[in-house]
């Protein structure tokens, strides 16, 4: 029998393949009618537009608000992971590192300072050109302490910018695995309130985000950390907490502050 | 006129977000807030659990995340698009969990029981749907509740015959006729919208 002659029975068929119902030999006999065939396949196309509108006519629920706070993490890992990928710096060697940080000290040029650092640690700082020349001296002074820091360090394993989100600040850190040892240091001027806390997080590929712990007040903190908690995370994140950080083993509860990817240097 | 069409917010929501630039979050957070709820429900009708429906929400948004710049070419009303995607990571997610788990089954049958003999499962709610789904909803209304719903499962869950006879306790035989039957008069009522 020729189904090309049989337009009801041939419609029939493309209702019951598109809804899904259609299987095993007789699916597969239809689909390679379908490919042959292009009124066949415009059949077959328009059922299964058709029943794709089923998806439009379920009564709608709210999904709990945490569904979102995943969804921003897991973006901000995306992104980390793309701009690690577009800046080749999955192993960024550390001289191109000290490289960078030194021509950010002498940047007189604040465009120099976002080229500089977007193609080093593939971190877009172009929002901060536009700031004012206190926060630049400001960047400028961070910059030449984390250099010399740097340099002191017998080495330095992870490194990660943390871009503020709502912010022209940022926070950098650095880890170092054999010393377990994570530094954190603000860059630029913010500040939580006095009853909140800056939680630092890692964005692992897979899974939720697992503290790293809560930073103090000052521009500068010192974290424990083991590198199986901190290397196969791609980015790390920042949010703001209430005062003294989420209970452990919970999830983050504020809004994302700071994320950025973590890039790891060899010497 | 074109940008007057209620579309044309979630298709330029798309649109910036496959430009993947600093504003496309934003967008992504825009697109959630107008669709969420409907694409959750969309999640929620697939796994039949609010927990993995959740998971397959977020799944389907960082996938839209990746695919928004597909949209365009696909020419299919937005909301249809997006639902597609949802359906189809809820269902990944479902074949996941279920060679992981063997007790699925059982809250799933609960669940779907529970949807087909209810009664109020008749989709029309108010909210602004495509032509096509205003098509669909129309001659849908016309099924027994029964049947619409057995439709509307062997879609949304990917189910055979078989397989939805087993979830929903019923005959081979009568999941074959409702479906069959559900099929014609669908067909010749959405001749009428063609």
């Amino acid at each position: 029998m020729n189904l090309r002659d049989h337009p009801d029975l041939l419609d029939q068929l493309a209702a019951s393949h598109a809804l899904g119902t259609l299987r095993g030999g007789a699916r597969r006999r239809f689909e390679t009618l379908a490919r042959d065939n292009p009124g066949v396949r415009a059949r077959a196309l328009l059922w299964q537009e058709c029943f794709a509108s089923l998806t439009e006519l379920q009564p709608a629920d709210l999904p709990s608000p945490n569904v979102w706070k995943r969804i921003e993490n897991q973006l901000a890992v995306l992104q980390a992971q793309a701009l690690a990928a577009r800046a080749p710096a999955s192993d960024v060697p550390l001289a191109r590192l000290r490289r960078a940080l030194g021509l950010w000290r002498g940047a007189a040029l604040a465009g120099a300072l976002a080229t500089v650092a977007a193609v080093a640690v593939g971190v877009r700082l172009d929002r901060q050109v536009d700031q004012s020349g206190v926060q630049l001296a400001q960047l400028r002074q961070q910059g030449e302490q984390l250099t010399a820091q740097l340099q002191k360090a017998s080495y330095v394993e992870y490194v990660a910018v943390l871009q503020g989100d709502n912010t022209d600040a940022s926070v950098l850190v650095t880890f170092d695995p054999v010393k377990r040892s994570l530094t954190l240091k603000r860059v630029g001027n913010y500040q939580e309130a006095s009853d909140r806390s800056l939680e630092l997080w890692a964005l692992p590929v897979s899974g939720g985000p697992k503290s790293l712990g809560v930073m103090g007040e000052g521009p500068l903190a010192r974290l424990t950390a083991a590198e199986g908690e901190v290397a196969p995370a791609p980015a790390l994140a920042i949010t703001l907490e209430p005062k003294g950080g989420v209970p452990p083993g919970s999830g983050p509860t504020g809004p994302v502050v700071f994320k950025g990817p973590l890039l790891k240097t060899t010497l | 006129m074109l940008t007057d069409h209620p579309d044309q917010s979630l298709i330029d929501l798309m649109q910036r977000i496959a430009a993947h630039d600093q504003d496309a979050s934003a967008a992504l957070r825009e697109l959630y807030d107008q669709t969420s709820s409907r694409l959750y429900g969309v999640a929620l009708r697939v796994t039949g659990n609010r927990e993995w429906a959740e998971d397959a929400l977020q799944d389907a948004y960082l996938n839209i995340w990746r695919i928004a710049g597909d949209y365009r070419a696909s020419l299919s009303p937005p909301m249809a698009w997006l639902g597609v995607i949802v359906r189809s990571r809820a269902l990944d997610f479902l074949r996941r969990r279920n060679s992981e788990r063997v007790d699925r089954n059982q809250e799933l049958d609960d669940f779907v029981q529970e949807t087909v003999a209810s009664e109020a499962v008749d989709p029309a709610d108010a909210v602004s749907t495509s032509e096509q789904a205003f098509a669909l909803r129309q001659c849908l209304s016309r099924l027994e509740p029964k049947q619409r719903e057995v439709v509307s499962l062997a879609y949304l869950r990917d189910l055979s015959h078989g397989e939805l006879a087993v979830q929903l306790k019923l005959p081979l035989g009568t999941v074959k006729t409702w479906i069959r039957r559900g099929i014609e008069q669908l067909r010749h009522c959405m001749q009428r919208f063609a």
